[in-house]
């Protein structure tokens, strides 16, 4: 048999050898891997470890083209029935004292090798070997070669501990194992097998090189105690995350290529490890990120090579300018998404107080139906309200936690101003109107948004908005409390609304038939758009005022002039007294001056009479006149007292008249019956008089 | 002008029968609210004004509640306003609920009380489903009844659950320890299986209310002619047969059921706008 020599290993294709032994092996050109492998290996054996295994193999490699043929091998079957036993010739014996061949033998045990105890080399490659036997008194071996057979388990190994080189690779090991006494070993080539786990490795503290390739590893730990371990291959495996590497003092390479990373996360130890200037990444799914190179040149600065190519530096400043702009972007989308978590949660907040308020005004209406004091049922009541939140607090809660200590979630109104919206959460952000605005702002905002306050408030204050906010066009009304019809009229103090939006949610205005025409009707001169999101038609506005036309009809026309004044206030009064003077052209008659005058006013002057005032404020008016009313009964009741009592006296006056009338004559006929006396009387009474 | 009735009442009592008193205290009233206003224009004017729109039924517009519910007259103004400001809705044919009706109601008298309102909707929806639609008409003509007499239905009501509960108002009951067992209520199964009461019972009581109280009340004529045509009749039965019978006649506010939607002043003021 010919053992195999050496392969070429210079790259160039391999040619046939022969050399001492018969069989005639045709040295087939080897996988690129290998050949790149055993060159590194033989490289590295030869600069760093110029000790008698380096150079042994390189005074092989220069013997490789001045080989001949040699003795031949016999193999002999032995004694024992399934190991032969392995015999050289003498000559080869003393030519390849320390070396021995027996790659391509279809050898499918291990043959004992008799009386070969100074071999340093063994070289078993492409056979059937499934188990390592026979070998362990071979205690001088420093290379042992087991690629591509069918090993399942590391064994037998346990009695050379001066291996240094040991090449495993394309078997079926499952585990690696059985290697506490190898202490001096240098390179582990475990290629090619189906090992899961990285262990039993941490004793190798001479390790310089580990080849995990093609394995079907899943994740990398448990590389403590590798103090020499310079090169890490993992090409290929099944790798999610990456430990231990920064235990590695003297890692330089690290070949990460075809696994499952995906995130920097998961190889963040990577970071640590000062010794590595080289590594690998393509073909995972990190590789494809757009924040690949630059995270990695950013956390990594001490790379000098990825993925086979050169780290310029360049490069190395583009990633930190887009490491430092990334920072700022996620810094400035978390400080929006905190505003934004405050802004929910303090517009929750309005809305639980709202309900609390409106189920509280509910509650208290039923109390004073029902005779019996409701206090329980009061506190229960706002139990129920109260309960329906929690799940709301508490998904809220275990939300942003950490990120939210210090802000102040006990708002109780919010104001925000986005674009062409003013948005106002909570009675009270009506105060936010007293503010200053900027005349730009206030410009721009088109529309206002209405949530969480009772319609009334909301009515005092549109003076306010038609000064601020002169270009508001648009009015969005949700839980505010619209119930009557009445409460639009007080939207007739805008200068100008083109849509209007009111929700069904807390307006039970909404479900009323005729909503959409009375406001048309009522707010007939701002000529509106859109009302909810409908465009108004010609249609409804024709619907719109034969619905309510008479009623606009009547409170003008009919009205008596005094009441229509004392409605309409100070502004309608010099309209009106113009009215008045022009006698006898009612105001509901169409005329040409009463249309110019009509126009300038800007509303139709019938329908400025239909006016919304508060409850408060009604109840407070009829509360004033109280006093003046009682003035004016008792007013009245003196003037019936006085006129009772002329009466009476009037007809009293009508009974005793004749009698009166009858005495009186007959006093005065009496006294002139004696002329002489009388005369004398008057005479008297006249000097009495001087 | 000296007619004999009318000397034989106190004067007081004259003049609080006619109301007179109500109409000068509230235009006096007026006058004070507004005198800025009015004394540009002169007080003799105003009170002319005033009781140009009293007589025609225009000074209930816009006007608290209080004074609207203060005299018949006052009453059947109201009613005849809503019915001509508010015939286009029934024109039109819509079916509104009891709340919408009560809004209409205040955009005419902003504090007029939802109890009315109901009230005369169930009188419509016999007690029933109170938030069914009801037609204009319906409503009107039951809004009537109520509105104008809602002192005498309250004590229809309290006369009807007596004479359902078994007692009889008529009736003199003389306080000895036996009459004490006599009241036995009937139990509520017998009552049930015979619905209201007895209409010439009911008849009775009625006429006895009409005579003792001074508060407006139908015509007792009216009054026994709706009764005459059943024999038992339930409390809302009894009313929605008076608010159908032509008791408008009797209130002079609004026209029959034929002639609601008819108005043609002031349709032709309609066309106008």
């Amino acid at each position: 048999m010919i053992p195999g020599k050496y392969r070429s290993v210079s790259g160039r294709a391999a040619s046939n050898v022969n050399c001492g032994l018969h069989l005639v092996i045709q040295a087939s050109s080897l996988p690129e891997k290998n050949k790149v492998r055993f060159k590194q290996v033989e490289f590295k054996l030869n600069k760093e470890t110029p000790s008698f295994p380096g150079r042994l193999l390189q005074h092989d490699l220069e013997r490789n083209y001045s080989s001949r043929q040699g003795d031949h091998i016999n193999l002999v079957s032995s004694s024992m029935p399934s190991f032969p036993i392995l015999q050289r010739s003498s000559e080869e014996k003393i030519l390849y004292s320390d070396r021995l061949t027996l790659e391509r033998q279809k050898l499918t045990v291990c043959p004992i090798i008799d009386g070969e105890e100074h071999l340093r080399l063994l070289n078993f490659q492409h056979n059937f070997i499934t188990r390592i036997q026979n070998i362990s008194n071979l205690q001088r071996l420093i290379f042992l070669d087991l690629y591509d057979n069918q090993i399942e388990e590391i064994s037998g190994l346990s009695t050379l501990r001066s291996l240094r080189v040991l090449l495993l690779g394309k078997n079926r090991i499952k585990k690696i194992s059985n290697l506490e006494n190898l202490k001096s070993l240098d390179v582990l080539d475990l290629h090619g097998n189906q090992i899961t786990k990285i262990e039993n490795v941490n004793h190798l503290c001479d390790l310089r090189v580990l080849n995990l390739a093609r394995n079907l590893l899943s994740h990398v730990d448990n590389l403590n105690g590798l103090d020499s371990l310079t090169e890490l291959n993992l090409r290929h495996n099944q790798i999610t995350f990456v430990r231990d590497v920064d235990n590695l003092p003297c890692l330089q390479r690290l070949f990460l290529s075809f696994n499952n990373i995906s995130t920097f996360e998961s190889v963040c130890c990577l970071a640590d490890a000062t010794s590595l200037s080289d590594i690998t990444f393509d073909g995972n799914p990190i590789a494809q990120e757009s924040w690949y190179k630059h995270t990695v040149l950013q956390n990594m600065t001490q790379l000098r090579q990825l993925d086979t190519k050169r780290v310029t530096e360049e490069e190395r400043r583009m990633a930190s300018v887009v490491a430092k702009k990334e920072e700022e972007k996620k810094r400035e989308s978390h400080k929006q998404s905190l505003l934004k978590e405050k802004k929910r949660l303090t517009i929750n907040n309005v809305a639980r107080k709202w309900d609390l308020q409106q189920h509280r005004i509910t509650n208290i209406a039923t109390n004073q139906d029902r005779k019996d004091s409701d206090s329980q049922d009061h506190c229960q009541n706002d139990g129920s309200t109260i309960s329906a939140f929690p799940e709301e607090t508490g998904s809220l809660d275990s939300g942003l936690t950490s990120a939210l200590q210090g802000l102040s979630v006990t708002d109780t109104h919010l104001v925000e101003v986005d674009g062409d919206t003013l948005s106002l959460y909570g009675s009270g952000a009506l105060e936010c109107l007293d503010r200053n605005w900027s005349v730009q702002t206030a410009g721009m905002v088109t529309t206002v948004s209405f949530t969480f306050i009772e319609f009334d408030e909301i009515v005092q204050v549109l003076p306010k908005l038609r000064i601020k906010f002169p270009n508001s066009l648009h009015l969005k009304f949700k839980e505010t409390n619209l119930v009557t019809l009445q409460q639009f009229n007080a939207l007739a103090q805008l200068r100008r609304v083109d849509q209007l939006t009111v929700d069904p949610q807390g307006n039970p205005v909404v479900n009323f038939t005729l909503w959409k025409y009375y406001v048309l009707f009522r707010l007939s001169h701002f000529n509106m758009q859109k009302i909810n999101g409908t465009e108004v038609t010609q249609n409804d506005m024709i619907m719109a005022e034969r619905l309510f036309g008479i009623l606009a009809h009547v409170a003008s026309s009919e009205l008596p002039q005094y009441h229509l004044i004392s409605i309409l206030g100070d502004a309608r009064k010099k309209q009106f007294r113009y009215l008045l003077e022009t006698k006898g052209k009612k105001p509901g008659i169409v005329n040409e001056e009463n249309n110019d005058s009509k126009r300038l006013v800007g509303e139709s002057t019938n329908r400025a009479t239909l006016n919304y005032t508060t409850r408060d404020f009604y109840n407070e008016k009829l509360e004033e006149i109280k006093e003046k009313k009682k003035f004016c009964k008792i007013y009245i009741e003196d003037l019936v007292k006085e006129a009772t009592e002329i009466n009476m006296k009037n007809e009293a006056l009508q009974k005793l008249w004749p009698q009166m009338f009858i005495e009186l004559v007959r006093d005065a006929v009496m006294e002139i019956r004696n002329k002489n006396s009388y005369m004398k009387l008057c005479l008297q009474q006249i000097t009495d008089q001087k | 002008m000296l007619s004999p009735e009318r000397l034989a009442l106190p004067d007081y009592e004259y003049l609080a029968q006619r109301h007179v008193l109500t109409y000068m205290e509230d235009a006096v009233c007026q006058l004070l609210e507004n005198k800025e206003d009015i004394s540009q224009y002169g007080i003799a004017r105003f009170f002319t004004e005033y009781f140009n729109s009293v007589c025609q039924g225009t000074h209930i517009l816009f006007r608290e509640f209080s004074f609207i519910q203060a005299t018949p007259h006052n009453r059947a103004s109201f009613l005849r306003a809503f019915w001509r400001c508010f015939r286009t809705v029934g024109k039109n044919g819509d079916l509104l609920t009891m709340r919408e009706y009560h809004c209409l109601l205040q955009l005419l008298c902003p504090d007029f009380p939802l109890e009315l309102t109901q009230k005369a909707a169930r009188i419509v929806l016999m007690d029933d489903a109170m938030d069914c639609l009801m037609s204009f008409s319906d409503f009107l003509f039951a809004f009537q009844i109520q509105f104008y007499y809602s002192e005498f239905l309250e004590s229809v009501a309290a006369i009807y659950q007596d004479l359902l509960s078994g007692k009889n108002p008529n009736t003199v009951i003389v306080p000895t320890s036996s009459s004490g067992q006599h009241r036995q209520r009937p139990t509520s199964g017998e009552a049930s299986m015979l619905e209201g009461v007895e209409a010439p019972l009911f008849y009775q009581c009625l006429e006895n209310l009409c005579d003792r109280h001074k508060y407006s009340c139908p015509p007792p004529a009216l009054v026994k002619e709706v009764l005459s045509n059943v024999q038992r009749l339930t409390f809302y039965g009894f009313l929605v047969a008076l608010s159908k019978h032509h008791i408008n006649q009797a209130l002079g506010a609004l026209p029959d059921k034929g002639d609601l939607m008819h108005d043609p002043a002031l349709d032709e003021e309609l066309e106008r706008l």
